[in-house]
């Protein structure tokens, strides 16, 4: 199995380096931010942008390869991933906007899979019933309605609560109040900022896993192996939870494995939202921005976490299939 | 999500309640299962399914009932609410009473005392009938667990591994941590048996067992279900469509039909002395394997009727060459017939249907076609098929990135054989023996292939251009299994047939007159043309896919199992329909069957095939009368006859394991790691089977057997054969 799990971990490191590798190519060749320096006023003769994008190492008058080599060394050798135009240093920005963006989607994405899985499971014993029904019209609505509205409405929910208790108890953006005295106060200032994004993302994200779940338990439901498992003398209920539900999880595992790295990379809809400066953001603007750097290191990452979603989804799949154990 | 075998809206009303009564007082006290009156109701979209209408039958102790009948007659789902598995929507009405108890109107928790403890069953699928993700060994002590609680784990593996032991799987400790997927059909079939009668059940029901195995496979596993109702002294229910698999096992016999049963009685009864048409013709419908006389099948046409309506006459009397106006007045209820204790029929001329009728005139079986070509002598006719030499290697790799060569699988491996006019040829062989390969490489037309295929003059080594492929394809057309799959469902009949005629360049008036002249050659209606074909039934489809291989006069017709999907009855029909044709038209048939009894009666030449070689080829007559291989002869006394006596009496030779992976083949004799005659040979014997390949020599002069055995007349090893003392399973 480790044999196994270093051999996929090279395959995913090669694809990492090709996949960034080309990112910076085409970055590199279509930003330019030297042009964005023109617009300044006043405006910097030539002679000033060139001179000062060269001490931040993006000279704009060397080639696309002389700049994929010394960006390379400078990763390779420091561990540095370059500057952006305005100066600032990648690794900095990158660490603190990690670090954000786990903040934000981790605990949202482990309630996404527990209540979709949960009420997948749920709403698959009541085929047809009223439970069912309103459950899985909801998780229907939630692919529906596109993310930005949705959180939008759990907003403006959370703003009309705190206007009806006529005190302030969530805060509807930002991540913490700043100037806070270490300790209860700033525990609980940190919960208020915490609790509108993470029901918000949460609300909108359990639909799909639901609808998954349920129609892979449904499948498996009326198996001949649960039938096997009834004539042995177990309850239609016993069968389904101790035959049925891990067969129809199968499936269900690879999908979220591959469904964290999404919602990761990809969230910068929540992030602009609710103001967290979090990497999904960072993306967006790095282009408009014109920061080479930044979105290189931006979909780096998103590689990254793509790879360990693949061996997380293979792991997993492993863990509950024994079909496909190596030997 | 509760499932409650419910006693259903519809009350018995009545008459029904006194019937009962009566029944349960004159139900014998000493019988294991007693069901009465058992009604079965699905509601589908089109109304109520009346599914089940009407099942009585008592179980003695340690005896067999078989229940036989063809699709749709009611049997399994006769067997599911004995068990209560039905899905909760379904209406079951009647008695089932075990040992006296009333099991329907059980909770479903109620029942679960009974199921896998006094009421155990085997399915028909093994594939799917186990859960993928736990070991075997999980399995059984979960079967264990549900109903002896307090068992130690010890002592419920140590029941698990005698279990194993006792179907016969070898080194039963190892294989208890195995997963499902790490075993092949038939030893799955047998961890099934090992979990019905984990707990000694009183009565095992048994659906289909075999039916998805192979023929030596198919043995074994009867051979475990002897064994374990002999250790159990369960009483089984033996629920099949094959005559042939319950006649050696069973002690009584009731034949199903539109959910009732239409006779019953011993099984002696039944085979030798049916008075119901129904059941005179499915066992007339049935080939036979240990005879050589040749007489048509006996067809039995139409469908089996609709359930949706409940019948007013007797719900064979649409099929039923006897029918006069009388049957359609009124179904008629189970009578005993003449004479013989136990036997009823439910057919108001049962009383003039003796032991003298003669099923074939009956049911106007057809005359046995006489072919133009059946006077010339075979070494006269030109060869319409010849293969020589034909082999198809696949490497074996491993490794993801740089495929390392560990191993070749050799489908096919030097297979040699001729078709001349007019003639059937078959090739038999269990699963994996590369019949279907063979097949395919005749169907490649490609110069690169290994060896020489040459199809009505035409070599494959000259198929080069499309032209030549397509005069080669034009000559030899196929049939295939499932006539479902094969057919496209948007395409009317008509345009499945005008495909192959407008690729052949047909102008459109001579296609619709071509696809009026195939209709009316096959058997069907031609009005039927612009019909899609899911407005057939099965054997409609199947004469669908025949007129669609003969539309462009092909001179061979590669059949592909052409009849195993369809039931005895429809599967008759299209027997005769193809005997017909090869007759009428001059055709030549390669055909790959399972089934045995088909072969034989449908060719004239057979090969059989065992690990991509032919090891037994000749006239089908002489193969099958006098086997020389080994394998052959292991194959032909592994199928059941429809013949009681003769199956209490028949010794088998029991092959051991399945087929081996194309891997562990052995270096001389394919078949040595399963031969009876290997294992009884001296070590000198047996050194030659293991370094020499045995090649495929003449029998004798004079007749066209060959074989490929060094030792044919060898002994049998006494292990392998089986024989049941007549009066060891059915005492007085």
């Amino acid at each position: 199995m480790l044999k196994y799990l270093a051999k996929r971990g090279i395959t995913y490191v090669v694809m990492i380096f090709l996949t960034t590798s080309a990112g910076y190519f085409l970055a590199v060749s279509s930003l330019k931010p030297a042009l964005l320096e023109q617009e300044r006023i006043p405006r910097p003769t030539p002679e000033q942008v060139a001179n000062s994008m060269r001490l931040k190492g993006l000279d704009p008058d060397l080639n696309p390869w002389e700049r994929y080599v010394d960006w390379l060394t400078g990763i390779l050798t420091r561990w540095d991933w370059g500057r952006s135009p305005n100066g600032a240093y990648i690794n900095a920005e990158f660490g603190d906007r990690v670090w954000i963006s786990t903040r934000l989607f981790l605990a949202s994405i482990i309630l996404t899979l527990v209540i979709g899985v949960a009420l997948g499971v749920y709403s698959a014993a009541r085929q047809y019933k009223f439970q069912d029904r309103v459950i899985t019209s909801y998780s229907y609505l939630a692919y529906i309605v596109p993310a930005p509205i949705a959180y939008f409405l759990v907003q403006l929910g959370a703003i009309n609560i705190n206007e009806t208790v006529g005190e302030r108890i969530f805060f509807v953006t930002g991540i913490s109040t700043p100037g806070l005295a270490p300790g209860w106060a700033q525990f609980v200032d940190m919960l208020a900022h915490y609790v509108v994004p993470t029901v918000a993302i949460t609300l909108v994200g359990w639909g799909a896993y639901q609808i998954a779940q349920r129609q892979y338990l449904l499948d498996n439901v009326n198996a001949d192996f649960v039938r096997t498992a009834r004539a042995k003398g177990l309850t239609r209920n016993q069968a389904i939870a101790r035959h049925a539900l891990r067969v129809s999880f199968i499936p269900v595992a690879q999908s979220i494995a591959f469904t964290i790295p999404a919602i990761f990379a990809g969230g910068f809809f929540a992030e602009k939202i609710f103001a967290w400066p979090g990497v999904g953001s960072w993306s967006i603007d790095a282009i408009s921005l014109q920061d080479v750097n930044a979105a290189t290191a931006t979909l780096a990452y998103g590689s990254v976490i793509f790879a360990l979603g693949a061996i997380l989804a293979d792991f997993a799949t492993t863990l509950v299939d024994p079909r496909v154990r190596v030997q | 999500m509760s499932s409650e075998t419910t006693t259903g809206a519809t009350q018995p009303a009545r008459p029904d309640v006194e019937r009962l009564h009566l029944a349960g007082l004159h139900a014998p006290t000493d019988a294991v299962l007693s069901v009465r009156d058992l009604n079965v109701r699905f509601n589908s979209e089109n109304g109520a399914v009346h599914a089940v209408r009407g099942v009585d039958f008592d179980l003695m102790p340690g005896k067999t009932l078989g229940i036989v009948g063809e699709s749709g007659s009611g049997k399994s789902v006769t067997s599911l609410a004995i068990m209560g598995l039905l899905p909760p929507t379904a209406e079951v009405s009647g008695s089932v009473r075990l040992n006296g108890r009333e099991l329907l109107g059980l909770s479903d928790k109620e029942m679960c005392k009974y199921r896998g403890n006094d009421l155990a069953m085997v399915f028909q699928d093994p594939l799917s009938s186990l859960t993928p993700v736990f070991t075997v060994g999980t399995q059984i002590v979960e079967a264990l667990t549900i109903h002896h609680p307090g068992m130690s784990r010890a002592a419920k593996e140590a029941r698990a591994v005698e279990l194993l032991a006792m179907v016969g799987i070898p080194s039963p400790k190892d294989r208890l941590k195995a997963f499902p997927h790490e075993f092949s059909g038939g030893m799955r079939q047998r961890v099934m048996i090992a979990i019905a009668i984990a707990n000694n059940p009183r009565v095992l029901i048994a659906d289909e067992p075999t039916t998805a195995l192979d023929v030596t496979i198919q043995a074994q596993v009867l051979e475990v279900l002897h064994t374990a109702q002999e250790e159990t002294g369960a009483a089984v229910v033996m629920i099949t469509h094959d005559l042939g698999v319950v006649a050696g096992m069973a002690d009584d016999i009731m034949v199903m039909y539109a959910g009732k049963p239409v006779e019953t009685g011993a099984v002696d009864d039944i085979y030798y002395n049916p008075r119901m048409p129904y059941t005179m013709g499915l066992l007339g419908a049935v080939p036979r394997v240990d005879v050589a006389e040749k007489s048509s099948l006996v067809p039995i046409e139409g469908m089996p009727p609709n359930l949706l309506h409940a019948p007013t006459g007797c719900s064979f009397a649409p099929r039923c060459p006897l029918a006069s106006d009388a049957c359609l007045d009124g179904e008629p209820a189970l009578a005993p017939v003449g004479g013989e204790a136990g036997h009823a029929a439910a057919c108001i001329k049962s009383g003039s249907l003796g032991g003298s009728v003669d099923v074939h005139e009956v049911f106007a079986a057809p005359p046995v076609p006489v072919s133009r070509f059946d006077a010339i002598p075979r070494e006269e006719r030109s060869t319409v098929l010849e293969l020589t030499d034909v082999r198809k290697h696949f490497p074996l790799t491993r490794g993801a990135l740089i495929k390392r060569r560990i191993g070749t699988v050799k489908a096919v491996d030097g297979l040699s054989f001729d078709i001349r006019e007019g003639e059937c040829f078959s090739i038999v062989g269990e699963s994996g023996s590369g019949k279907t390969t063979t097949l395919l490489e005749i169907m490649e037309f490609h110069p690169d292939q290994d060896g020489e295929v040459v199809i009505g003059g035409l070599s494959n080594k000259q198929a080069a251009d499309t032209k030549t492929k397509a005069r080669m394809r034009r000559e030899l057309q196929m049939v295939f299994q499932d006539p479902t799959g094969a057919l496209d469902p948007r395409f009317t009949v008509y345009e499945v047939l005008a495909e192959p005629l407008q690729n052949a360049g047909m102008d459109r008036g001579a296609i619709r007159k071509r696809i009026m002249e195939l209709m009316q050659l096959v058997g069907l209606q031609p009005d039927h043309v612009n019909r899609f074909p899911n407005q057939f039934s099965g054997g409609q489809r199947q004469r669908i896919g025949i007129a669609r291989a003969l539309a462009v006069n092909p001179k061979l017709v590669v059949l592909d199992e052409p009849v195993s999907a369809l039931d005895v009855s429809v599967q008759a029909g299209v027997i005769n329909l193809l005997d017909h044709l090869r007759a009428e038209l001059g055709l030549s048939y390669l055909l790959v069957a399972h089934d045995l009894s088909v072969v034989r009666h449908i060719s004239n030449r057979v090969a059989v095939m065992y690990l991509g070689k032919i090891v037994e080829i000749g006239a089908v007559d002489r193969v099958f009368d006098n086997p020389r291989h080994p394998y052959t002869r292991a194959l032909l006394s592994a199928i059941p006859v429809p013949d009681p006596q003769l199956e209490r009496t028949r010794e088998r030779i029991i092959l051991q394991g399945d087929l081996p992976s194309p891997l562990q083949a052995p270096k001389g004799c394919n078949f040595a790691t399963r031969c009876p005659v290997f294992a009884a040979l001296p070590p000198a014997g047996q050194e030659k089977c293991l370094t020499l390949e045995p090649p495929l020599e003449p029998a004798s002069a004079g007749t066209d057997q060959q074989f490929a055995c060094f030792f044919p007349d060898g002994e049998l090893d006494e292990d392998m054969l089986v024989a049941h003392e007549p009066a060891d399973q059915h005492a007085p």
